[in-house]
């Protein structure tokens, strides 16, 4: 079943200082199956942001259609809850307050919106921080936090806007870790925009590449790794090297190129059609 | 794993585009909304015409509100009788005496304070406590020692400004970056030349800072000592009106005090806070203050 | 609510007796150094009172209960007029701060008004208020109200978008925003406004007691100086200032420690 179905958003506005219409999103169009963790991949500046947020509803498109569990988007909900690259927790809050936040929105019960919030604070590390304020926190612990604040909600789909843009380098591979773990057990249908290729490619079942503006989809790749995953073992896959060079390259060039594709063994990119570019 | 899911964008077509009028529409009241006389005084229109209004319609009694109209006739029988140009001489003499005096006391002893530790724990306690003390409290005892002059509204405006200053200083003094103070003493800066070159730049926001709360509790002391010690003056006007039961004078007063802050901040304040703040790039600390 | 560390209250008994001491150091110096001027300049002790006329003096209004009816006035007053604030100039300051182009016209009104708030108002309010306790209210809620507008106004602009987005995707209601992430997101510079507001609400009572009311501090030191009591006067100020600190010290502080500070936005302030 098909959780998400993105077909040709498109996205323009009128830029306040020159009155210029800019597009910022040209013709995407994809999926996302349920269950499924796609990454979203290209350079900055390529509206893949934009893209999350019509997907969130934060932001309208021009034309084209977004379908969450088959029903039309209109203005943001509990059903795709968002991560964001500033983590965006409710200082005046405790990491329970956080956690429970979305369920004592739509009026769960005290007591049973407190065990959902172990449940999942357990899921993430972070039991025993519960009386905690976020800046109390690392910024891993931060994000974490993030993570299940918006799982407890069990949104059809988590969005995730470069979550981890903003941790150090080595906490990151650990996020990155532990987030695969989570998915691994929990199975949540995942929409992961990102600009790292490593990271794309570690989290993902199938990676969207974007081209640069306006952007449209360049291909749609599908990472040809067994679950469940680790770092260490990763770096020495073959398979996870070349698709991470075949996504490079592609990056680099710019502008899609379907002769290439036969480079990258096992991707499938026959589906990023394009318009006349 | 998952099957491929062959999502095949739609060829190309042309979008629509939004239609030129508004396109052109949006960026003319945008540009409107950027010009900064019309973003500042723009408001104004409505609000008079909505005063206008209410006085046309006599929604009060005249006794108590009185429209544009009769407020501006008032304005210019008291310019023609020359009462308004020499108070509002006197209030600006008592504003800049108060203000001169109160940045020579205030900005040396500020940065004493904030340079000494010592100076710091015996002096603090102090500081806190006479800026609790409403500087209004202060009039009936200046009026004992001083009687009813010039000097007494003086004084009180000194001292609303005094403290304030010198707060603003020992925080100003404290936000400069203890890297560039190293950073000068390893380049061989001298303690003076640390002063001069490093803490005084770095703490000239605060200076602006302090001064423009100073003035904002200046300018009611010297309102409200205008009103008490009653010779002359902007406050003393439209008190002295207020007591003849003359609303209009009331007004008159009101716009001009509203009038000569607005100026006050655009030809003085703002001016210096941009030289010393935003050339600097340094962030602005108390925008609240206003 | 939950345990705050013992380090944020000031630390075991020993550091706060240094700080107590440290703290009145200084005024006992300047009570030392005040009666030996008085002492030695030989001014005229009705001009310059002793510090022991003004403890007299203290003592005097203590047993008289004009102490107490003073202070209970002027607290009312000031009660008063700090609740309405609140009350009116947080939401209005939210409202404008939640829509761009209502702060964008507001905003220069607002400033218009700060300046002029307060003491200016005295003969406006006295006139449509008469004299009396009304247009004393009148002026305290006036200091504060603008004030207090204009700084939550800029604490709701300044929430972060993300914020706001990460609320509304969690499913918040539009009548639930204001509780759960305006008041508080905005709340650093609700405290900035509420400290500046305060102020100007403080010398305004001040102000308008000496000018429009028959009891309050403001009107007793006022009434003192007619009969040339230099002694009352001075004490009256002690306890203005004293009390402005215990308002500080006690409802303020507190406030900033229990919200702002502990969910670490104090830098947002500064």
């Amino acid at each position: 079943m098909r959780t998400l179905e993105i077909s040709n958003l498109h996205k323009e506005f009128v830029d306040a200082y020159t009155g210029q219409t800019v597009v910022a999103v040209g013709d995407v169009s994809f999926s996302i199956e349920q269950g499924e963790f796609v990454s979203v991949l290209g350079p900055s500046g390529c509206g893949k942001t934009t893209v999350l947020n019509i997907v969130a509803g934060f932001d309208t498109q021009t034309s084209g259609s977004v379908l969450v569990g088959g029903k039309q988007v209109d203005g943001p909900s509990p059903e795709r809850g968002v991560v964001f690259q500033s983590f965006a927790l409710f200082p005046w809050k405790t990491v329970l307050g956080n956690v429970t936040f979305g369920l004592r929105m739509r009026g769960v019960p005290r007591a049973d919106r407190e065990a959902v919030a172990h449940q999942y604070l357990e899921l993430v590390g972070l039991q025993g921080f519960e009386a905690k304020y976020p800046h109390e926190l690392s910024g891993g612990m931060q994000q974490r936090l993030g993570v299940a604040r918006v799982l407890a909600n069990e949104p059809e789909v988590m969005l995730m806007d470069e979550p981890f843009a903003s941790v150090d380098a080595q906490t990151r591979r650990k996020l990155q870790e532990e987030l695969t773990g989570i998915f691994e057990t929990k199975r949540p249908t995942v929409f992961f925009v990102t600009h790292d290729v490593d990271e794309a490619v570690f989290l993902a079942d199938r990676v969207v590449v974007l081209s640069s503006r306006p952007s449209q989809v360049a291909e749609i790749v599908t990472v040809p790794l067994e679950r469940p995953r680790h770092w260490r073992s990763a770096l020495d896959n073959p398979d996870f090297r070349h698709t991470v060079t075949y996504l490079t390259d592609l990056l680099a060039a710019g502008e899609p190129n379907a002769d290439e594709s036969e480079d990258a063994p096992e991707t499938s990119a026959a589906a990023g059609a394009v318009g006349e570019g | 794993m998952t099957n491929i899911t062959p999502s095949t964008s739609g060829a190309g077509q042309p979008h629509p585009k939004p239609g030129p009028p508004k396109a052109r529409f949006r960026p003319w009241l945008v540009r409107m909304g950027e010009n900064r006389v019309v973003r500042t005084f723009g408001p104004f229109v409505p609000v008079i015409l909505l005063w206008w209004i209410i006085a046309e319609l006599e929604v009060f009694p005249s006794a108590f509100f009185v429209g544009p109209g009769t407020v501006f006739e008032k304005f210019d029988e008291l310019i023609a009788k020359g009462i308004l140009p020499a108070y509002l001489g006197d209030s600006l003499e008592r504003l800049f005496y108060g203000v001169l005096f109160g940045m020579l006391i205030g900005v040396p002893a500020g940065f004493i304070v904030a340079m000494s530790a010592w100076a710091r724990k015996l002096t603090w306690p102090l500081l806190m406590f006479f800026q609790a003390i409403a500087d209004i409290a202060w009039l009936p005892i200046v009026i004992v020692w001083f009687g009813f002059s010039l000097t007494a509204v003086t004084f009180v405006i000194v001292y609303t400004i005094v403290f304030p200053l010198m707060i603003s200083i020992v925080s100003g003094v404290e936000q400069v970056p203890r890297d560039v103070v190293r950073a000068a003493r390893s380049l061989g800066a001298g303690r003076l030349q640390v002063f001069t070159e490093v803490i005084l730049p770095g703490a000239l926001p605060a200076v602006a800072t302090g001064i423009r709360t100073g003035l904002g509790y200046g300018w009611r002391a010297l309102i409200a000592a205008e009103i008490i010690v009653g010779t002359s003056g902007v406050g003393f006007l439209m008190f002295d009106s207020r007591r003849a039961q003359e609303v209009t004078g009331v007004f008159v007063g009101m716009i001009v005090l509203g009038v000569l802050w607005f100026a006050l901040d655009a030809l003085v304040l703002a001016p210096f806070e941009r030289r010393t703040i935003e050339r600097w790039g340094m962030i602005r600390t108390a925008e609240a203050g206003r | 609510m939950t345990a705050t560390p013992a380090s944020r209250r000031g630390g075991h008994l020993p550091r706060r007796l240094s700080a107590a001491f440290w703290f009145a150091v200084p005024f006992v110096a300047l009570a030392v150094i005040w009666a030996i001027a008085v002492e030695l300049s030989g001014v005229e002790r009705r001009i310059f009172p002793q510090v022991t006329d003004v403890a007299s003096a203290f003592a005097e209004m203590w047993r008289s209960g004009d102490l107490f009816t003073h202070t209970g006035a002027s607290l009312r007053r000031m009660g008063l007029g700090v609740i309405a604030a609140l009350l009116t100039g947080i939401p209005f300051g939210v409202l404008l701060g939640s829509s761009r182009v209502a702060a964008a016209f507001f905003a220069p009104l607002l400033r218009f008004s700060v300046a002029l708030a307060g003491i200016a108002w005295i003969p406006f309010a006295t006139l449509w208020l008469g004299y009396g306790e009304r247009a004393v209210v009148f002026i305290v809620w006036n200091a504060m109200f603008f004030a207090l507008a204009y700084n939550t106004m800029l604490g709701v602009q300044r929430i972060p978008t993300q914020l706001i987005r990460a609320a509304r995707s969690m499913g918040t209601p539009r009548h639930r925003m204001f509780v759960e992430v305006l008041l508080p997101g905005a709340l650093p510079n609700i405290v900035t406004g509420l400290r500046v507001g305060l102020g100007y609400g403080w010398r305004g009572l001040v102000a308008a007691e000496i000018i429009a009311a028959s009891a309050g501090l403001g009107y007793s030191i006022f009434l003192a100086q007619k009969y040339f009591r230099t002694d009352i006067i001075i004490a009256g100020m002690i306890i203005i200032g004293a009390l402005w600190l215990v308002i500080d010290r006690a409802l303020l502080a507190p406030l900033e420690r229990r919200t702002v500070e502990r969910w670490g936005m104090k830098a947002v302030n500064l």
